[in-house]
């Protein structure tokens, strides 16, 4: 078992998602960095798909009340075990009555916290993730609250594991997301479309404070549409990483929150740099470059294959 | 039927350009057809208005192979009778503290409180899709006569339950959420249940009437 000491800035339950209900209009509500989350489960000797917590901000405090392995992925952060310090991407043993508190996060936004045993979450609709809008899922569909236990069955040893530095991405801004042409591109003008799209990597966008686990507002040049164009469009299901362009031009990116919209899609992130989501803070800048189809469609193949090889049970 | 790509993943499928009931039954034959053929790399399938998107994992099954599936496939429009879609009656309490929006509707409209209900309540309507928020019905279409715009300012906090009107569509807040349509009335129905398939009582193109209470 685990006690919440302190549940940070906020910290929620996630997983790999609830799939299959989009047509009820249910999303799938996952971790926001996939690779991220795969690793600790990895590294936590958990099987991929099992509950994690995902957190920001630093003083999230976990005290164990029973003997675990613990592991920290995502964003780099200071940690100490009682008095011991720690960092992101690598397995910790964690003593029965010991504490571990996040004191520092140095790179990133968001950090994923698994550890070696089956969690005692409810399974909804088929995940164990939080949907926060609705409330239901994760725990008791609410963020962590401190007090909080959580139960573990079959706690397991787990050798030392760790990720190497090479196979952890950057998180620090300005971040760079490869995007491809979305479906209501003929909606702008050229001129906007160059702009947007432009092909030396400018700094157009800063990340918007209004940003949240639904969506990431962009600060920076409206987005100008034709003239005589409709600003919105019938709605019609969405694709997390989409670059939405609402009436005032501003770019709004959709997360895992949602499976209708009814802006104008100019773009998408390249699911090869989705991961990255989670980790736009704001004010970070953002730099936007323009990949065609079937590069993205590479590059996507390419990074799975390299997950999948790197979070090898050897 | 035109296919288009979105995404390295979605496929989009339109079948129509506006929001029409014909386009949508096509939308929801379709989908239904799909969804019941279970295709391996499948993973979500979106009807709406007059789309449906397929998301698919691209290290199961590529673009062309699906696209080639979706094109020769056979849209059945008979359907098992449990799966067929049905007609769910809504009781709703219209005005006062249910209905805060019910002033405004009656002034852009003209319509009196009891015109406002009898209009509301005597068109059978079509679930065109579910989204925004899980088990969210959009519904339509709308009797032009209460036509009306959404807030200017959404409210913050919409109670579960509340009925709404926007341009010619009505639907109901299943859980407390943000909103922007006019809120007319109120039902108690459980709209969505998430420990309990199928979880939304409204499935896509089924039938709703409203009834006063």
């Amino acid at each position: 078992m685990i006690e919440i000491i302190n549940p940070g800035l906020q910290s929620i339950i996630v997983d790999s998602g609830r799939y299959g209900f989009s047509d009820i209009g249910v999303p799938r509500s996952s971790a926001l960095d996939i690779f991220s989350y795969k690793a600790v489960n990895f590294l936590t000797g958990n099987e991929d798909g099992s509950p994690v917590i995902e957190s920001i901000g630093a003083m999230l405090s976990i005290k164990f009340h029973e003997e675990m392995v613990f592991a920290v992925t995502g964003a780099w952060v200071e940690g100490v075990l009682d008095e011991t310090p720690f960092t992101s991407w690598r397995s910790i043993k964690a003593k029965k009555g010991s504490i571990m508190k996040i004191k520092k996060v140095n790179s990133g936004f968001r950090y994923y916290i698994g550890f070696s045993g089956k969690m005692g979450i409810e399974c909804i609709m088929g995940s164990y993730t939080t949907n926060l809008e609705c409330s239901f899922g994760g725990l008791d569909g609410r963020p962590l609250k401190k007090g909080d236990l959580i139960r573990f069955s079959n706690i397991i040893p787990v050798d030392d594991r760790f990720i190497i530095k090479d196979a952890i991405p950057s998180m620090d801004p300005p971040h760079t997301l490869r995007i491809i042409d979305g479906p209501e591109i003929e909606y702008f003008t050229d001129d906007a479309i160059e702009k947007f799209f432009g092909k030396k990597d400018l700094l157009r966008y800063t990340v918007s404070t209004k940003s949240n686990r639904i969506g990431i507002r962009l600060e920076g040049n409206p987005v100008e549409f034709k003239e005589g164009v409709e600003k919105s469009i019938i709605s019609e299901g969405i694709l997390p990483g989409t670059i939405q362009i609402p009436g005032d031009g501003m770019p709004v990116i959709v997360l895992n929150e949602r499976t209708l919209g009814g802006y104008a899609r100019i773009a998408s992130v390249a699911k090869v740099d989705q991961d990255l989501l989670a980790h736009l803070k704001p004010k970070d800048g953002v730099i936007l470059k323009r990949i065609d189809i079937e590069e993205a469609e590479t590059l996507w193949i390419l990074k799975q294959k390299s997950i999948k090889n790197l979070l090898k049970n050897k | 039927m035109e296919c288009l790509r979105y995404g390295e993943c979605g496929i989009r499928i339109i079948f129509g350009r506006t929001i029409d009931k014909d386009i949508n039954n096509r939308v929801i034959n379709f989908y239904r057809s799909l969804k019941l053929k279970r295709i391996a790399g499948i993973i979500d399938i979106t009807p709406s208005f007059n789309t449906c998107l397929i998301e698919f994992d691209s290290t199961v099954i590529d673009f062309k192979s699906l696209i080639d599936i979706i094109k020769g496939f056979d849209v059945d429009t008979t359907y098992p009778k449990d799966l067929a879609p049905k007609e769910i009656e809504i009781p709703v309490r219209y005005g006062g503290e249910y209905g805060p929006d019910m002033e405004f509707v009656s002034q852009w409209t003209g319509l009196s409180f009891e015109e406002i209900v009898e209009i509301h309540t005597s068109t059978v309507y079509t679930v065109y899709t579910i989204g925004f928020i899980p088990g969210f019905p959009y519904l339509g279409t709308l009797d032009k006569r209460l036509f009306v715009p959404r807030l200017k300012t959404p409210r913050t906090c919409v109670p579960a339950g509340s009925v709404g009107l926007a341009q010619l569509q009505t639907g109901i807040y299943p859980f407390e959420s943000p909103g922007g349509w006019q809120i007319i009335g109120r039902t108690d129905m459980v709209l969505f249940d998430y420990n309990k398939p199928p979880y939304s009582i409204l499935q896509n193109g089924d039938r709703v009437k409203f009834i006063p209470v």
